[in-house]
């Protein structure tokens, strides 16, 4: 560090450029203290004392008074430990080197400063200049006291209480809350009215039918912790199997009762019985199984709803699923027809009545969605809806059930994953639909919580090979997993 | 590779935009001779003629105004607005002008202004020169709205804009100006509208744009060296649009977030940013999204403005309170 302090020009006012020096308060050889006025300067707008930022003695005045000086140029020098012997030959080298680039700069003889980067801005930029240092360890800037260096390093607390448990496991983020304050708020305020729990936690308890108004809390502030909530649902869990509370009354057979009772066979059940009786010991069933991830397919539902042509309508799985299947009908025409016995025939259809499997309250029935494949989705999830809104209300007419060509039987309302259907007779295929569940599921190489869910196919080998109904239901798989392939082939 | 400075970084943007199209034009006050009050046009001037680089009259309004004629006329103007508490006399044109004549002409019209805003404290400097405006022209539908954080953004994302059709209010981290970084000008940059993941955390997120950035990342840097909590830090770099997707894969994965802006918080872009991220990641949330933020009153005199700014200290006080719930 020079002991020779030069002083530059600095900018007096808002893009001040130059000043003229109108008089020198100081002289060589006078000493000179911080703060001290040591120049007038006369700018555009006012005559200004400048203060000396060093104590010291001067050494040098670069101008003369009454001339013009441009912001930054040095105009005085202070020897600021004058007492320390001579000045070193050096310190005077290093001086002129850099009052000379200053000025070579300010005259237009430096080199062009056009190169993309500064290899060494410190040394570029004077001090006191835009960018360079200022007399207080800032950056210079036109405007203001300049940008102050921040460090990056954290005060000291006041309480060491306060100070935060090192990072916990997610599992037990919630018990891991050391917090002295937040434990004297909680003595402070009783729980009392609302349910206290983050937004995790009641997602948690949701998933787990868990009723958190039950649950006492014994986190932050009373409120309710993961630990609460998976300590009630293992509690609820052992009371439903009985080994700690008595079975519910309702659940008790009747002492005083019958041991059996016996039903006429007869309306629904006994049409059920009969059609299931000739398919399955009339057209040798063969089931396949594909298991599919159907994220996208589930996020896109929402997207769908949200479309105005949706208004009013549900866009359930099953739409997708029975979309998918027409489109797969498409590619595989074969899976739509029927083995006619007595002609010796197959008898291919060239359009689709899609039966849907429904439970209602006179049994298992099929009314089915007439041509189908001619419905735009918007068409097919109006027709789905009154199909089931007409078969739970028990008004699905004979009409309704008859010349269907293709069925899907949704089990997975039922919270089953799948299972092996007996085709409607007169049909080649029939499509079973499972529960749609989070699994753990490789996904892009790693494991993640993925929805996916089961579909199988029973078919009629005497018509459809083992190839045509794995393609047919691998199709459709796929089509549910991807919705880009889903549009390419609808 | 050498260093360069934000501002001279933003410089050789500029520069090259005005290479690459003919139809640039720089536009504002002392941006010719002067070459800026923070030097960000130094030189432009001298080498590309005062036809394309437009030293005008104090007028914001004016400056603006002139630019969208010259838009209309096919040019592609850049404005500098000399210090962020200057643009309310040009807040007409650009809310009621710039915005709308896109949508006024159905889209016939594209208006492709770059309005390069230094913003933000910390430089020591007087009243209307420190503020942090972002969230007006975020809320006006029709202007694009960024913030660079660092050199490398500084160079690519001036060209993008430029090169944008629609009107962007850039925005310059002005106490950044003279930070350094390696610049290499033949990487492909990210595009303009993608937040940026600084770096990886598991704890918190923290969620920062222009000046603090460098706060977040520092922050994040010294919790580590404390052995305290892992610290996620996300560069927005766009306002408006925001980046939701980089924003709620984090927050989903570290269940907290933290958003730091010199900003009162007021109607601010860390509130919106709070709510769209408390409607997206509710079920992930471990406690609510706080703001680190300047305060709800008028940027304060300089003498006070370390009290004003977010700094290391108070974005780990964020961090301590939002690990307690």
């Amino acid at each position: 560090m020079s002991r020779i302090k030069e002083f530059k020009l600095p900018d007096l006012g808002e893009g001040l450029t130059e000043g003229e020096i109108l008089k020198w308060l100081v002289a060589i050889g006078d000493e000179v203290k911080d703060g001290q006025p040591i120049v007038e300067v006369e700018t555009a707008k006012a005559a200004v004392e400048v203060p000396s930022p060093f104590t010291g003695v001067v050494t040098k005045l670069y101008y003369a008074e009454g001339t013009t000086v441009d912001v930054g140029q040095p105009i005085i020098a202070v020897d600021t430990a004058p007492g320390s012997g001579p000045i070193d030959a050096a310190d005077d080298v290093a001086q002129d080197r850099a009052r000379q680039a200053v000025q070579a700069e300010l005259s237009g003889t430096a080199p062009p400063s056009s190169d993309v980067v500064d290899d060494n801005p410190d040394e570029t930029i004077e001090e006191g200049k835009i960018g360079g240092k200022t007399s207080s360890g800032r950056t210079a800037v036109l405007v203001g006291y300049g940008i102050k260096d921040t460090k990056a390093v954290r005060r000291p607390r006041r309480d060491a209480a306060l100070t935060p448990a090192p990072a916990k496991p997610h599992s037990d983020r919630d018990s891991a809350v050391t917090v002295a304050d937040h434990a004297s708020e909680v003595s402070a305020h009783p729980s009392a009215g609302a349910v206290k729990a983050k937004p995790p936690v009641r997602k948690l308890a949701k998933d787990l039918g868990v009723h958190l108004a039950s649950v006492a809390g014994t986190g932050p502030q009373g409120s309710i912790t993961r630990d609460d909530v998976q300590a009630a649902a293992s509690t609820a869990m052992s009371a439903s199997n009985g080994h700690l509370a008595p079975v519910a009354p309702s659940a008790r057979r009747a002492l005083d009762g019958p041991r059996e009772e016996r039903f006429p066979i007869k309306g629904v059940r006994k049409l059920t019985a009969s059609a299931m009786v000739q398919s399955a010991f009339t057209a040798p069933h063969v089931t396949e199984f594909i298991t599919v991830d159907v994220t996208e397919m589930m996020a896109m539902r929402s997207r769908l709803g949200a479309l105005p042509d949706f208004a009013g309508l549900k866009v359930s799985p099953l739409l997708l699923v029975a979309k998918a299947l027409l489109v797969a009908v498409k590619r595989n025409p074969m899976v739509n027809s029927t083995w006619d016995d007595a002609a010796q025939e197959i008898v291919l259809k060239h359009y689709v009545n899609l039966g849907i499997a429904a439970a209602t309250p006179r049994g298992l029935i099929v009314p089915n969605i007439k041509d189908a494949d001619q419905l735009s989705l918007p068409e097919l999830a109006a027709a789905l809806g009154a199909l089931t809104a007409v078969a739970r209300e028990g008004k699905t007419s004979p009409a309704d059930m008859a010349g269907g060509t293709i069925t899907i039987t949704n089990v997975g309302t039922f919270g089953v994953d799948n299972g092996t259907p007996i085709l409607n007779p007169g049909e080649s295929a029939i499509l079973c639909f499972g529960a749609v569940r989070d699994m753990p599921w490789v996904h892009d190489g790693e494991i993640a919580i993925r929805q996916v869910t089961q579909l199988s196919l029973s078919f009629d080998h005497r018509v459809v090979d083992g190839q045509l109904g794995s393609q047919f239901l691998a199709d459709i798989a796929a089509m549910l997993h991807d919705p880009a392939t889903f549009l390419a082939w609808s | 590779m050498a260093q360069i400075t934000l501002g001279k970084a933003l410089n050789e943007g500029l520069r090259k935009s005005m290479e690459t199209d003919p139809k640039v034009l720089i536009m504002g006050e002392d941006v010719g001779k002067l070459g800026g009050v923070f030097r960000i046009t130094d030189g432009l001037q001298k080498d590309f003629g005062e036809d394309r680089v437009i030293d005008t009259p104090l007028a914001e309004s004016g400056i603006v105004g002139t630019a969208i004629g010259l838009a209309l006329r096919g040019y592609r103007p850049v404005c500098e607005i000399q210090f962020d508490g200057f643009v309310y006399p040009a807040f007409d044109q650009i809310v009621t002008q710039l915005a709308k004549y896109p949508y006024r002409s159905g889209g016939h019209v594209r208006l492709p202004i770059t309005i390069r805003i230094p913003f933000g404290g910390g430089i020591g400097a007087v009243e209307h020169h420190s503020e942090s405006p972002e969230a007006y022209f975020a809320h006006t539908a029709g202007l694009k709205v960024v913030a660079c954080s660092n050199p490398v953004d500084a160079y690519f994302m001036i060209q993008q804009a430029i090169a944008c059709d629609d009107p962007i209010v850039f925005f310059e981290p002005k106490r950044r100006y003279w930070e350094k970084a390696d610049l290499d000008t033949a990487i492909h940059p990210d595009p303009l509208w993608q937040a940026r993941l600084l770096r990886e955390g598991r704890d918190v997120t923290l969620i920062a744009y222009g000046p603090m950035v460098k706060v977040a990342l520092d922050a994040a840097a010294a919790s580590d060296k404390d052995g305290g909590p892992s610290l996620e830090v996300i560069d927005l770099r766009t306002l408006s649009p925001l980046d939701m997707d980089t924003v709620l894969a984090s927050v989903n994965r570290t269940g907290r977030a933290i958003v730091v802006s010199e900003a009162p918080s007021n109607c601010s872009i860390a509130s919106e940013l709070a709510a769209r991220i408390t409607e997206k990641a509710f079920y992930s949330l471990e406690a609510p999204v706080l703001r680190v933020s300047g305060f709800d009153t008028p940027y304060p005199p300089s003498r006070l403005e370390e009290e004003y700014l977010p700094d290391l200290d108070r974005v780990l006080d964020a961090v301590d309170r939002s690990l307690a719930y």
